[in-house]
């Protein structure tokens, strides 16, 4: 009798140990961003921060909301930048792993499929991603799942406004912009074309077919307008082989750039003159000052075991490590991890302190501070910090 | 403009040699075994990505990467005829679908092995020489050159060698080359070898050029079967010529037409020649 007592006992305290673990919910967040592909600068590095904010998060034992102890599970899909994959992916997520917090997509195309299924959620998720189309749709009906979680381009507080500012300070006259023949480039058409003939720059714009590798004759071509700058597309992928045979015949040594990285400058660094970029963040720079990056960077290279990647971590600035931090924050001040619209609430409230200070405008449209990168030919570098008003 | 024109009759000329080199590949397979490769690109991409990994990961100079990549892809080319091509002569209907398949599963061991992220060589030899206001690259031009030596010393092993009357002999009937002493099976492995080799090279040769990525070999495929038909299925020279042709007519086009429908000018004159000369600019009637 006493043994099956002790039995007894023993299986009661292993049941409510089990129970205490079972008390520690679970809270899931999907992530669709292009890990790989030609687009992966959107979305690999934001992929790598929120997988390793998540990480900290469990690591510290979790959070707590309205006194429940609560964990985060990350369910980080690849969408190689493909719009209908994404699109099954954001199914899967919404319907089969009941996913409440997306975060991403960081591109526009992907953003522009997704949406018609995701808007039969409204008010049933949260999706925050960086896509430069968000803008046109954020805070208007059935869209009050959405928030950007990128700067705009312009207004005020738009980096791209303020660095075409400098151009115009500069005294720069003619601009040539060269951006591939998509949903991408049509966006920046939409929106640097008219910025610049605002500002009194002359612009031309060339289109080129996605998947193109020779730029020779599109660029022989523009060289003999004789623009001050070139302004080349959005992804590395193309911008790599601009850049090297821009400068490799000579024909163009000045680029300016609001989206791509610094990479491609660095890697031509001899054979231009100048090489302007929107940088969030200038890793490189603010590692010397910043504990709250230091603390990053060794974070980083201690859960992947590998280098810090300097030229990709700007891009953290979208829907990544500050951002599941901004989330937990959320939950726990709307007191509820399983009402979307309550927590985007206090999102929209909140002015968070992290890698970047980041806050949202009324319609939910972030606004954070960044750096203008400025590469001259050899190496040197020339960096500004923007704090948007 | 006329510096311009020049400049890109130049560029284009060097961009349709590369065309050229699959186009060489297309013809000499189908020409001589009647056997349809489309999936030729793909033995560019294994070429182009074996020479960065040879390159760039077990650092052996570029010059050196390129000639066990060409083996590599030739092999891939051997392994590939052995399974499934030499079960396809003379059916244009089978050839294409082993072709399909092999591109989805080339394509996407790519993905597994080396993601769809590009990649970009360290550059091999940079810089630019100039002519007036032309500037033309000196790594194009020595590609330029690579693959003018490859195609014209091909035509001469072929015109001048036992080897390349034993295969035009093949070509022309294969059982009477077999009464003559031609040992067909092997001279069939022997034409999928070079000609996968040859596209291996040409990926090796577009390393040191552009950014790679899973996809690549795809158009240049596309642009080679336009080359191969532009100068005549069959026509080593036509293989060179139909690639330059492209070439020129695509850099050209482009300046005087919008660069982002580029491809379309080529296919609108290789249609516009075919219904004049059918068998291509030097195919035989």
């Amino acid at each position: 009798m006493t043994i099956v007592r002790c039995l007894l006992l023993m299986f009661a305290v292993v049941a409510l140990g089990v129970a205490s673990v079972g008390a520690q919910d679970v809270v899931k967040l999907g992530q669709i961003e292009a890990q790989t592909g030609p687009n992966a600068i959107y979305g690999w590095m934001s992929s790598q921060g929120t997988a390793l904010a998540v990480d900290e998060v469990n690591k510290a034992g979790g959070f707590s909301v309205g006194g429940k102890a609560y964990k985060l599970q990350l369910i980080a899909l690849d969408t190689r930048g493909e719009p209908k994959e994404a699109t099954v992916q954001l199914k899967r997520l919404i319907e089969i792993d009941k996913v409440k917090y997306v975060f991403g997509p960081f591109l526009s195309n992907v953003f522009l499929a997704v949406r018609p299924y995701a808007v039969e959620f409204n008010g049933k998720i949260l999706m925050w991603g960086g896509a430069t189309r968000i803008h046109d749709y954020i805070g208007t009906p059935d869209h009050d799942f959405l928030m950007r979680t990128w700067n705009w381009d312009t207004g005020p507080n738009g980096f791209g406004e303020l660095m075409v500012d400098q151009l115009v300070k500069a005294g720069v006259k003619k601009i040539a912009l060269l951006y591939q023949n998509d949903q991408g480039g049509k966006v920046m058409e939409d929106i640097y074309v008219a910025m610049f003939k605002k500002k009194g720059i002359e612009a031309r714009l060339d289109y080129f077919e996605p998947g193109t590798k020779d730029f020779s004759t599109v660029l022989a071509k523009i060289a003999t307008w004789k623009p001050d700058y070139l302004f080349p597309g959005y992804a590395d992928s193309y911008i790599y082989d601009i850049v090297r045979q821009a400068t490799e015949a000579g024909q163009l040594k000045k680029f300016f750039l609001v989206r791509g990285s610094l990479g491609p400058g660095l890697k031509n660094k001899d054979a231009l003159d100048e090489y302007v970029v929107y940088v969030p963040k200038y890793f490189e720079e603010a590692e010397k000052k910043d504990p709250k990056v230091q603390k990053f960077i060794a974070s980083y290279k201690a859960f992947y075991k590998r280098d810090f990647p300097y030229d990709q971590a700007p891009l953290c600035s979208s829907s990544c490590y500050d951002h599941v931090y901004m989330l937990v924050e959320a939950m726990k001040k709307a007191g509820t991890v399983d009402d979307p619209a309550a927590v985007k609430k206090q999102l929209m409230s909140m002015t968070y302190d992290g890698l970047w200070k980041i806050r949202f405008d009324e319609k939910g449209e972030a606004v954070f501070n960044f750096d203008v990168v400025r590469l001259r030919k050899g190496g040197a570098i020339e960096v500004t910090t923007v704090n948007p008003k | 403009m006329t510096q311009l024109v020049l400049g890109q009759v130049l560029n284009g000329a060097i961009i349709g040699a590369m065309y050229g080199i699959i186009a060489l590949g297309i013809t000499l397979t189908f020409g001589i075994t009647g056997i349809v490769n489309f999936a030729l690109g793909e033995f560019m991409m294994i070429g182009a990505y074996a020479t960065y990994a040879l390159a760039e990961r077990a650092h052996l100079p570029y010059a050196v990467a390129v000639v066990p990549a060409c083996f590599i892809s030739a092999a891939a080319g051997y392994l590939s005829n052995k399974a499934f091509f030499r079960f396809t002569r003379n059916n244009l209907v089978n050839g294409l679908l082993v072709s399909i398949g092999l591109i989805s599963i080339f394509e996407s061991a790519a993905l597994l092995l080396w993601t769809a992220t590009p990649l970009e060589m360290s550059y091999v030899l940079p810089g630019a020489i100039r002519l007036g206001d032309v500037g033309l690259p000196k790594m194009k031009l020595v590609v330029f050159g690579v693959i003018v030596v490859v195609i014209v010393g091909t035509y001469v092993a072929l015109a001048r060698t036992w080897l390349g009357r034993a295969a035009f002999a093949y070509a022309q009937n294969p059982e009477a080359a077999q009464l003559m002493g031609v040992h067909t099976p092997r001279l069939e492995t022997a034409v999928m070898l070079y000609s996968t080799g040859l596209a291996g090279l040409g990926g090796a040769l577009y390393a040191s050029l552009y950014s790679l990525e899973p996809a690549m070999g795809g158009v240049y495929v596309l642009k080679g079967m336009e080359a191969a038909i532009l100068g005549g299925i069959g026509s080593l020279m036509g293989s060179l010529w139909g690639g330059v042709i492209l070439g020129i007519i695509e850099a050209v086009g482009s300046i005087f037409l919008p660069t982002a429908f580029r491809d379309a000018y080529g296919l609108a004159v290789l249609v516009a020649i075919l219904l004049f000369r059918p068998s291509g600019l030097f195919g035989s009637e």
